[in-house]
């Protein structure tokens, strides 16, 4: 069957176009870019030969572009084939003359028609910003539309592996969003840390290559920018050529993996029988005790009295939640942290406060960002989605009292992580002590950052009825927010001025954090502390609609 | 097998000794802007009787259990269980009643036991009896093997039996069970339906929703019928057969295929209509007849007469089935008569 006559690219791609969040980000993404575009277009009669204007805009343009294909791309194949799975219908695709490669490659176009449809809708921005000169029509833009394409080819195929292997819609969704944040921001790491080691470091060579499956450094080089937080050194592996058989190498494993999974066997699925340590033989019952620390076959005692019954339930029946896996987590927490912590103490030396600081920052707010949705913006629409909710609503608990049970076993797991990660200020204080106030600051602001994730992610899971949806909402609200207004700061000075820069990095505690470390390029903005009314504000705002809210749904109808 | 007749946490407040009645309706509607999804529903349930509650998809019985329960706001009338008001008193209602909605309700990653005993923490069960609770439960319900495995990977069936041992925990004085025989294999539903009346021997009193209307009859003291919102049946099973065989279905097998058309046609002599329907494969002329037993005497003579070879002449017996075809036909053809009475209203 070939490609134009497979009926599941029809059906997906118009799938996605019926729906009015489709028509919502059409209408969005036009909106933004043309505003972009807007805002330089020249309004008196002086040309500006030097093309400076328009390449401003270009670089913003293809910062949001990429920001906006990174951001979507999860959201329809990360759900795709494990709905089916769950809804039945993929039985029936296998009872059909489609086989996995015709079921993979239509869940593939269908998905990359709708982000075509996406793009297409900046194409008239980006046409008038040729029009502005100075940005070349072929080799500029139509090579930022052709690497938009190729991370859309690369995360789509990753998603649609991850939905293969999922078992729940909202979890191939967190998986989907982390590899692509694992790709794309993940994989520039190292290079960040071990350029300019020389020709004879292995591992920094290594780094050169891996930054090449992320389409973050060939942008810039495309967009005429140094190399990813470039210490002036210059890479001897060039992004841009390397981006697109690393993409299409990726594709390729993720389209032979997700094809090997598209059979019957993907509905196999062992289930425990549940045998208890105390029912093995004394040597397995020895090794369990030997070898875990705590036995997750162990008989759990019952919920102890004065506690939250809901909070318990809720990191037990949490996938990572159960107590041998918090033991498991705050060790690789402990080493993680004393790896930073002597990559901080050797690097701050050579680097300065400022920069380690920074990057500290980063890693916490990206850690945050990506985890809390995955936590708390199931916890309502999670319920209501499983049948959980009418259970919870028929015991004498009180609204007040389910709400702070979940709240709070979110709250619990983010502190833990949170904590884990600050010996690498330590060593900061250590080596600089004035530095001790700002650390104090920058703590405050990633407190507020966790309570906002933690409160945003909870209102949106009280206002869905599904968990993939609620999860979506969450990543994109907190995405917008965190690194929505970075694109801004991208766009520093040209063609965003100083005080509107100012403005958006307001809602945005990291920015705060940043600044108040003196991290290059944050220094100029004085966000504190308004960035803390703003966020506390918002805070409070979704805490009181998040007790209406769930007021409301534990009321009868 | 014991099962503790108080609650093991909080009391629930039991209804007046003076009184059998756990449960009654009046004149309970339900109103969705202008659909009516209940329309003046007046039922009641004794202590320990089983009541069965049928009707077609949509029929509103859902809508009476969200209201019973406490999920759902009445339009008006009113619903109490035990003297407690389902609207008013909605905390009492929560620990008088056991709800089994048609979902499970599952959590990841939990064995049976600790889901019982989050469910008893929520209803305020100390620990210690707690734990004797979820023993005697799971006792009750035949699942005492589950305690260990984990709910999203028990079975349909299992999960039904660990929903019934969920609503048990508190010692409620009411079960409602919404589809509890819903997909269960033969098997499984005669373990249920053992279950059930188990449940009404030690004093519970049972409200069931079902499809299965076998298994419903051989369980139910009352029955409550229910189409488009209203209530077109209501009463012990036996006087609601009676009802229904006032209009008895008769059989008639015959020896021959050739006979079959001209025993219709004498048939539908007899009853001055062409209502008899007729089975080639079975070589069966059916009937549905007010006549009594004389005159059916006459048409079997007059078939003999008529030299048609009958090799049997029988009353078919009525069940619940037929009881709720019956009624449901009749509605069926209310609406017709009322649809073509609007039709002639609008000419």
């Amino acid at each position: 069957m070939g490609v134009f006559g497979n009926p599941i690219i029809a059906r997906e791609f118009t799938n996605l176009l019926r729906s009015r969040r489709a028509i919502h980000l059409f209408v969005a993404v036009a909106a933004a870019s043309s505003a972009l575009v807007l805002m330089r277009w020249p309004s008196d009669a002086i040309v500006d030969l030097s093309g400076n204007q328009s390449r401003q805009v270009f670089r913003v343009f293809g910062y949001g572009m990429l920001a906006t294909v990174l951001l979507l791309t999860p959201v329809f194949p990360a759900t795709s084939i494990v709905r089916e799975k769950n809804q039945g219908t993929l039985a029936l695709l296998f009872n059909s003359p489609l086989g996995p490669v015709s079921i993979f490659v239509g869940k593939l176009i269908g998905a990359l028609g709708f982000l075509a449809v996406l793009l297409m809708m900046s194409v008239p921005a980006a046409a008038a910003l040729t029009a502005m000169g100075g940005v070349s029509p072929l080799r500029e833009i139509g090579g930022l539309y052709a690497l938009l394409a190729l991370a859309a080819l690369q995360n789509t195929a990753i998603s649609l592996w991850i939905s293969s292997r999922a078992t729940t819609s909202d979890g191939a969704l967190r998986w989907s969003f982390a590899a692509v944040l694992a790709v794309s921001v993940v994989a520039i790491g190292p290079h960040q840390f071990l350029q300019g080691r020389g020709t004879e470091s292995l591992l920094s060579t290594g780094a050169e290559y891996l930054r090449c499956v992320s389409p973050i450094p060939a942008a810039m080089e495309l967009m005429a920018h140094s190399d990813v937080a470039s210490q002036g050194f210059e890479s001897r592996v060039r992004a841009a050529p390397g981006y697109p058989l690393a993409a299409l190498a990726i594709t390729l494993a993720a389209a032979i993996a997700t094809t090997t999974r598209l059979n019957y066997r993907i509905f196999d699925r062992a289930r425990s029988q549940g045998v208890m340590t105390h029912e093995r033989s004394r040597g397995e019952q020895w090794a369990r005790r030997l070898f875990f620390l705590v036995d997750p076959q162990r008989r759990t005692r019952g919920i102890a009295p004065l506690v939250n019954p809901v909070l318990v339930k809720e990191f037990r029946c949490r996938r990572f939640g159960r107590f041998h896996w918090l033991m498991r987590l705050m060790a690789a927490s402990a080493v993680v942290s004393l790896v930073l912590t002597l990559a901080s103490t050797t690097a701050t030396m050579e680097r300065g406060v400022e920069t380690i600081g920074g990057i500290m920052v980063a890693l916490q707010v990206a850690l945050i960002v990506l985890l809390t949705p995955t936590l708390a913006a199931t916890l309502i629409s999670g319920e209501v989605e499983s049948g959980g909710w009418t259970l919870l609503q028929m015991t004498p608990m009180s609204a007040a009292r389910i709400l702070s049970g979940k709240l709070m076993s979110v709250l619990w797991t983010l502190l833990l992580i949170i904590v884990s990660t600050l010996p690498g200020y330590l060593v900061i204080v250590w080596i600089s002590p004035e530095s001790w106030l700002k650390v104090r600051v920058v703590l405050i602001c990633l407190a507020w950052t966790a309570a906002f994730a933690l409160l945003a992610s909870a209102t949106v899971s009280a206002f869905c009825r599904r968990a993939a949806t609620s999860t979506t909402v969450a990543y994109v609200l907190l995405l917008s927010v965190y690194a929505g207004t970075m694109l801004i700061w991208l766009g520093r000075d040209a063609p965003f001025g100083h005080a509107m820069v100012e403005n958006a990095l307001r809602i945005n505690t990291m920015a705060a954090a940043l600044s108040v470390m003196g991290t290059p390029g944050f220094v100029t903005y004085r966000l504190i502390p308004d960035a803390w009314w703003i966020t506390g504000g918002a805070c409070v705002g979704f805490a009181v609609v998040l007790v209406l809210r769930a007021r409301t749904l534990t009321r009868p109808q | 097998m014991t099962t503790a007749t108080t609650a093991p946490g909080e009391p629930a407040a039991a209804p007046s000794p003076s009184t059998s009645r756990v449960m009654e309706t009046r004149a309970l509607s339900k109103r969705f802007g202008d659909f009516i999804a209940l329309d003046a529903l007046d039922i009641h349930l004794d202590r320990g009787q089983i009541l069965g509650f049928i009707g077609p998809n949509g029929a509103g019985k859902t809508t009476t259990i969200k209201i019973l329960v406490g999920l759902l706001r009445p339009s008006s009338g009113e619903a109490v269980i035990c003297g407690a008001d389902c609207r008013r008193d909605a905390r009492r209602i929560k620990k008088l009643v056991g709800y089994m909605p048609d979902r499970f309700g599952s959590y990841d990653n939990m064995r049976v036991s600790e889901y019982l005993d989050f469910f008893g923490a929520a209803f305020g069960i100390p620990r210690r009896a707690r734990a004797n609770r979820i023993h005697e439960v799971l006792e009750t319900t035949n699942a005492a093997y589950m305690r260990d495995r984990y709910v999203e990977s028990l079975s349909h069936g299992m999960q039904q039996r660990v929903g019934i041992a969920r609503t048990l925990l508190h010692d409620p004085e009411v079960l409602i069970l919404d589809e509890p025989a819903n997909g269960l294999d033969p098997e499984a539903r005669v373990e249920m339906r053992q279950l059930l009346l188990r449940l009404a021997a030690i004093g519970k009193s049972l409200i069931v929703t079902s499809h299965i209307l076998p298994e419903l009859a051989r369980i139910c003291d009352q029955v409550a019928i229910i189409t488009n919102g209203r209530l077109r049946a209501f009463g012990p099973l036996a006087e609601i057969m009676r009802r229904v065989s006032q209009e008895r279905t008769i059989e008639i097998q015959l020896a021959n295929r050739e006979d079959l058309p001209r025993a219709a046609r004498i048939v539908d002599a007899f009853h001055g209509d062409a209502g008899a329907s007729v089975s080639d494969t079975e070589l069966m002329v059916r009937f549905r007849s007010h006549k009594s037993e004389d005159e059916l005497g006459d048409l079997l003579r007059d078939l003999v007469d008529q030299r048609v070879r009958v090799s049997q002449f029988r009353e078919l017996q009525a069940d619940l089935e037929d009881a709720f075809l019956s009624v449901t036909r009749e509605d069926g053809d209310r609406a017709r008569i009322d649809a073509g009475a609007g039709t002639k209203a609008a000419r």
